[in-house]
């Protein structure tokens, strides 16, 4: 368990990095970015991953702020997910973001891991995917021809493959402060504390007049990337919120699916299942949020 | 010179122990906390390669071909090693039964998906996987045998050709009048149990550093070594050299569990140092190693059994069918596993015949090896089950049929129809302060609310007995030889009263050489400070066999109290003649020589080992200038097994009930531990903590066992788990923390009083989990009889129904 060899770089800037990056693409070399290396590090070990090249991003400064900015948070991609976790703005906030970044392996690996590079991997098992995808979040890719930002819908292209250009680095994601008053919560089922999930379910819920006004469901973990459950939030827009509409909503997003994945910890009926599930007990636990 | 090794703590000589008994810290510990300790991958010697292994990615094939030049090629390369080599230099590993092992690299074909085929020694660990990569192998590829139903189909393609047949072995076993007692039952009950693969899982893997010395033609293998002695036999065996050729340093392991293989890897690295020169060669097991075909796979079996119980509850008989698939061979003793159920088959219980039909087969799958707690806990997971069963069918509650078949206290010693004898114990006693610790009526209660609710609530009460101190005529019945397992040390003290115990073993983790000092300090009454446990190298250390079949904290409390009444006679004689009078006149006590009838005259051990090793002139012709003892302790009064296999294998007799109580998540079959109690019975409590140490350690294996952990195969026996990902230990947040009380119901045949205590949890805990599990369902009408009892298990149990 020793990685193939590789070049190593740790750039000093963020010009640097994407200078160095555009140069190797240039090259025809496979660079890779370095992050936390929570998740890249076992693939190297085991050989998974073969990069020619890894540009570290550990030495550039500046990318690992989290801030409120124009009404929308704003984490650097370097970021550690701890960082994120023990942050007040986004407990206050993003409380549907810090609930998910708590859902994330273990402390440990939190310390290490960052946030950007959960959603520049992309593993369809992920918490944040989902979260974005709801949320409407908004990615900073820096490249030769400086920024771009992609949104949530077009950032996760299929299984751990986003929309970034071999020459572009995250730099940031961004995503809008809750509204007040609006339901939120997510589910997931592990084996174990801290495992990837076999079926997860992040939700926002917004009531009004003792109606659903508004759901934006996501599930994670049964598809090659996140996915949006619009047939359940279609189910619920209008509907008095209680055990019937929400039960309806999960029978609807378990339906809704197309081919679940399967492993040996769960089949693809087990998965269907378990996002029925889920979908109908975020529900419940997002409407004693809402106000 | 007879020797007197004391059964009571009583009979120590000292007016009160100040150590044993007590809740000592472990000397252990501050090496361990500040990371001082030398674990094998620590240790750096010069010159030294490392090897990586190439290893099959079929379940059976033909190598029709090896091309390993560019590897030899690549700068940093200095050895690649074959099955060409290997045929000419190394004979197949011992096994039990004989006959049934590979070679360290497959020679001609591959059994099983991760069997070596080529070794590499290069200049890094990356080098040589990156060598790994230039090798070229051909395979013609072979059917292979996924299941025992496969191994045993008539024309079904054979693991080990030479065999002509798949199965290592099949007999049965008869105790008493099984016909007649099953033909006079009122009810009998059957049910078939899975218990899918699992095993150890240290947080260390195997490593070692082998060197051959060519001009001595010698082997140092320094590594993980859990039984250094046996090691260093089967290495000589199997690398054809003299065994006093052969030395084994076994270095502290970072955990063992029986998990421990080497053989293979200690005979690669060898091999590999041969090849290189005598340079010595590192290899350390990486974890997707160990878990495709390290040595943590064991136990995979499929029950078929039943019990005659009688309407009043009377249990009378046991028949047990087993096909345990032992995978490519038995070079991991996993056929012991097999046999480890014989010194405890029918339990706690006054059960007077049984019945065991046991057919061990070879397949595909990788070889099994021993796992804690060897055979018992899927054994009695089959039989607490039954009991389960049993008491639902009789509406009786499962704790009240326990206790109408429980051995009685005035029974011991008591001897099960396989033949092994209980020393001692008080089965009622333990049940009933355990439902007192539970709550047990408050438990039920709160189940019985929890169902009329709809809430899937259950509670498991198992008791089991824990075999303690094993010996080989245990498992003479599947091909192992002998009787008495030695364990040796050596006491010696020096000229400034400090204490040196040199053992055989090296730590493990669950704190021998604490008990050591515990002994030793208490019986020559001096303080733990000053002993010091040593570990002595193969070449120089008594006979002993280290950890294992829950015996070294009273196998080394044994040879410790033997030496030291050997120690304390010479002292007697030393003291004695210096005092002039007779040896009978002086005594041990408190840490001093003093004369019986005036104790006030007297001299310390310190004095005595000082005027032993500087005054020979003082010495009583006969004696040496050597404050030093050897002894090496057997289990006494052990015996051949008939050819039922009955003996007297284990020497003691420990025993415990747990109560748990689970709830099921109906929507996602998830099991959550509601409550967890345990009380046991190990009679003497050598050093508390350490027993509660393996009762909470063995809990969280069995919690694995129930409820995560499978080696999952495919149907053509690709093996699906290779990394923690997919083999779920399960972690701190899995496992509860138990709520435990004791009783002591010394053993009056054991060294203090002491019994085995390392594996009698994880002989409960799956047992007491799947009870709990059933008995939540039994309203359901539904049964979970395969482990682990994972959410997706016990989801499509609930849903087929739905």
């Amino acid at each position: 368990m020793k990685p193939a060899p590789f070049d190593y770089h740790a750039p000093t800037s963020l010009a640097e990095a994407v200078a160095l990056l555009a140069r190797l693409d240039d090259e025809g070399c496979d660079a890779k970015i370095l992050a936390g290396g929570q998740s890249l590090m076992p693939m190297l070990a085991m050989r998974v991953a073969r990069p020619e090249a890894l540009v570290d991003l550990r030495r550039v400064p500046g990318l690992d702020a989290i801030r409120l900015q124009d009404g929308y948070i704003a984490i650097g991609a370097m970021a550690s997910k701890r960082a994120a976790e023990l942050s007040e703005l986004v407990r206050e906030k993003q409380p549907l973001f810090h609930a998910a970044t708590r859902l994330v392996g273990h402390q440990q690996i939190r310390n290490r891991g960052s946030v950007g590079g959960s959603f520049a991997h992309a593993d369809p098992a992920s918490e944040y995917p989902a979260v974005a995808l709801i949320l409407d979040m908004q990615m900073v890719a820096t490249g030769p021809d400086g920024e771009r930002v992609i949104p949530a819908d077009e950032f996760f292209v299929t299984y751990m493959t986003t929309a970034l250009e071999a020459g572009e680095i995250l730099t940031e994601v961004r995503m809008p402060v809750l509204p007040t008053g609006s339901g939120w919560a997510i589910q997931e089922i592990t084996r174990r504390n801290g495992d990837l999930a076999l079926a997860g379910v992040a939700l926002t819920l917004r009531l009004e007049a003792g109606r659903c006004t508004d759901a934006r469901i996501a599930a994670f973990g049964v598809d090659a990337t996140a996915v949006r459950l619009t047939a359940a939030e279609d189910s619920l827009r209008g509907a008095v919120p209680n055990s019937e509409s929400f039960a309806r909503a999960g029978a609807t997003a378990a339906a809704s699916l197309g081919d679940p994945m399967s492993c040996i910890h769960a089949s693809a009926d087990y998965r269907r299942h378990l996002v029925g599930t889920l979908v109908e007990r975020a529900l419940a636990e997002a409407a004693a949020r809402a106000r | 010179m007879a020797f007197d090794i004391p059964t009571r703590t009583e009979d120590l000589p000292t007016d009160a122990p100040r150590f044993i008994g007590k809740t000592v810290n472990r000397i252990e510990d501050p090496a361990l906390v500040s990371g001082t300790v030398e674990f094998i991958d620590n240790l750096s010697l010069p010159g030294m390669l490392h090897c990586a292994i190439l290893r099959s990615p079929h379940p059976h094939a033909r190598i029709t071909r090896i091309d390993a030049s560019a590897a030899l090629a690549l700068p940093g390369v200095e050895a690649v090693l074959t099955g060409e080599d290997v045929a000419r230099w190394c004979d197949p590993c011992f096994t039990a039964p004989e006959g049934w092992g590979n070679y360290c690299l497959a020679v001609g074909k591959v059994r099983f998906v991760g069997e070596p085929v080529v070794a590499v020694a290069a200049s890094s660990r990356y080098v040589a996987e990156d060598a790994l990569e230039l090798i070229q192998v051909d395979y013609a590829l072979l059917d292979a045998v996924a299941n025992p139903d496969e191994a045993m189909a008539p024309g079904a393609p054979v693991v080990f050709e030479e065999r002509r047949t798949n199965v290592i072995q099949s007999r049965t076993y008869t105790w008493g009048e099984v016909d007649r007692v099953f033909a006079a039952a009122d009810r009998i009950v059957s049910r078939q149990f899975r218990w899918n693969r699992v095993g150890a899982n240290p947080t260390e893997t195997f490593g070692c550093i082998c060197q051959w010395d060519l001009a001595d033609n010698s082997l140092i293998c320094r590594g993980a070594y859990q039984t250094p002695r046996f090691m260093a036999i089967g290495r000589a065996a199997s690398l054809r050299l003299p065994a006093n050729k052969v030395k084994v340093v076994s270095h502290a392991q970072g955990g063992g569990f029986g998990g421990k293989g080497g053989p293979r890897g200690t005979d690669i690295a060898a091999l590999l140092s041969r090849k290189s020169g005598g340079r010595p060669v590192k290899y350390i097991e990486d974890r997707m190693e160990y878990l495709l075909a390290g040595g943590g796979q064991s136990w995979d079996r499929y029950y078929d059994a039943a019990l005659a119980v009688k309407a009043d509850g009377t249990v009378t008989g046991f028949k047990v069918r087993l096909v345990d698939d032992q995978g490519a061979g038995a070079e991991g003793y996993g056929t012991i596993s097999a046999a480890k159920p014989l010194a405890a088959f029918t339990g706690n219980y006054r059960i007077e015949a049984a019945f065991y039909d046991l057919t061990l087969v070879a397949t595909n799958r990788a070889p099994t090896y021993p796992y804690r707690g060897y055979g018992p806990p899927p054994h009695n997971l089959v039989l607490e089950s039954l009991m389960d069963v049993a008491a639902r069918e009789l509406a009786l509650d499962p704790a009240e049929l326990r206790r109408r078949n429980y051995i009685r206290p005035e029974q011991f010693p008591y001897t099960v129809p396989s033949g092994n004898e209980y020393d001692s114990g008080n089965y009622a006693a333990v049940l009933d302060r355990v439902l007192e610790l539970a709550d047990y009526r408050a438990l039920r209660e709160t189940q019985a609310q929890a169902r009329a609710e709809g809430r899937l609530v259950g509670i498991g009460v198992v008791s089991t007995v824990e075999p303690g101190v094993f010996d080989w005529n245990a498992y003479a019945t599947v091909g192992v030889p002998g009787v008495g397992v030695p364990e040796g040390v050596k006491v010696a003290v020096d000229v400034f009263g400090n204490v040196t115990v040199a053992v055989g073993f090296n730590l493990q983790g669950q704190g021998q050489f604490t008990v050591a000092a515990q002994v030793v300090a208490d019986y020559l009454g001096v303080d733990m400070n000053s002993v010091k446990v040593t570990t002595a190298s193969t070449d120089v250390a008594l006979p002993h066999f280290g950890q294992g079949g829950s015996r070294l904290g009273v196998a080394v409390t044994g040879a410790i109290l033997g030496a030291c009444d050997k120690l304390r006679q010479t002292f007697c004689r030393v003291v004695a003649h210096v005092m002039h009078t007779d040896p009978e006149q002086i005594e041990l006590f408190n840490g001093r020589l003093r004369m019986k009838q005036a104790p006030e005259h007297g001299m310390s051990i310190a004095e005595v080992a000082g005027l032993m090793l500087s005054r020979s002139d003082l010495l009583p012709p006969g004696v040496e200038p050597c404050p030093e003892a050897t002894f090496v302790w057997v289990s006494p009064n052990r015996n051949q097994p008939d050819d039922q296999g009955r003996c007297r294998s284990y020497l003691t007799a420990a025993a415990a009930t747990h109560v748990v109580q689970v709830e099921i998540d109906r929507d996602t079959g998830q099991v959550k531990i509601l409550g967890y109690y345990i009380v046991d019975d190990c009679g003497t409590r050598l050093n508390p903590a350490s027993v509660e140490g393996q009762l909470q350690g063995g809990v969280a294996q069995g919690v694995g066992a129930a409820l995560y952990e499978e080696y999952v195969y495919d149907a053509q026996c690709q093996p699906l788990v290779s990394t923690f990902v997919d083999y779920l230990v399960p972690t701190i947040h899995e496992v509860p923390m138990t709520v435990k009380d004791h009783l002591v119901t010394p053993s009056p045949v054991a060294p203090l009083g002491a019994k085995g205590c390392g594996e009698g949890a994880i002989h409960t805990t799956p047992a007491a989990l799947l009870c709990a599990i059933n008995d939540a369902l039994a309203p359901l009408g539904l049964e979970c009889r395969e482990t682990p009892a994972s959410p997706q298990r016990l989801w499509k149990l609930l849903h087929d129904q739905a």
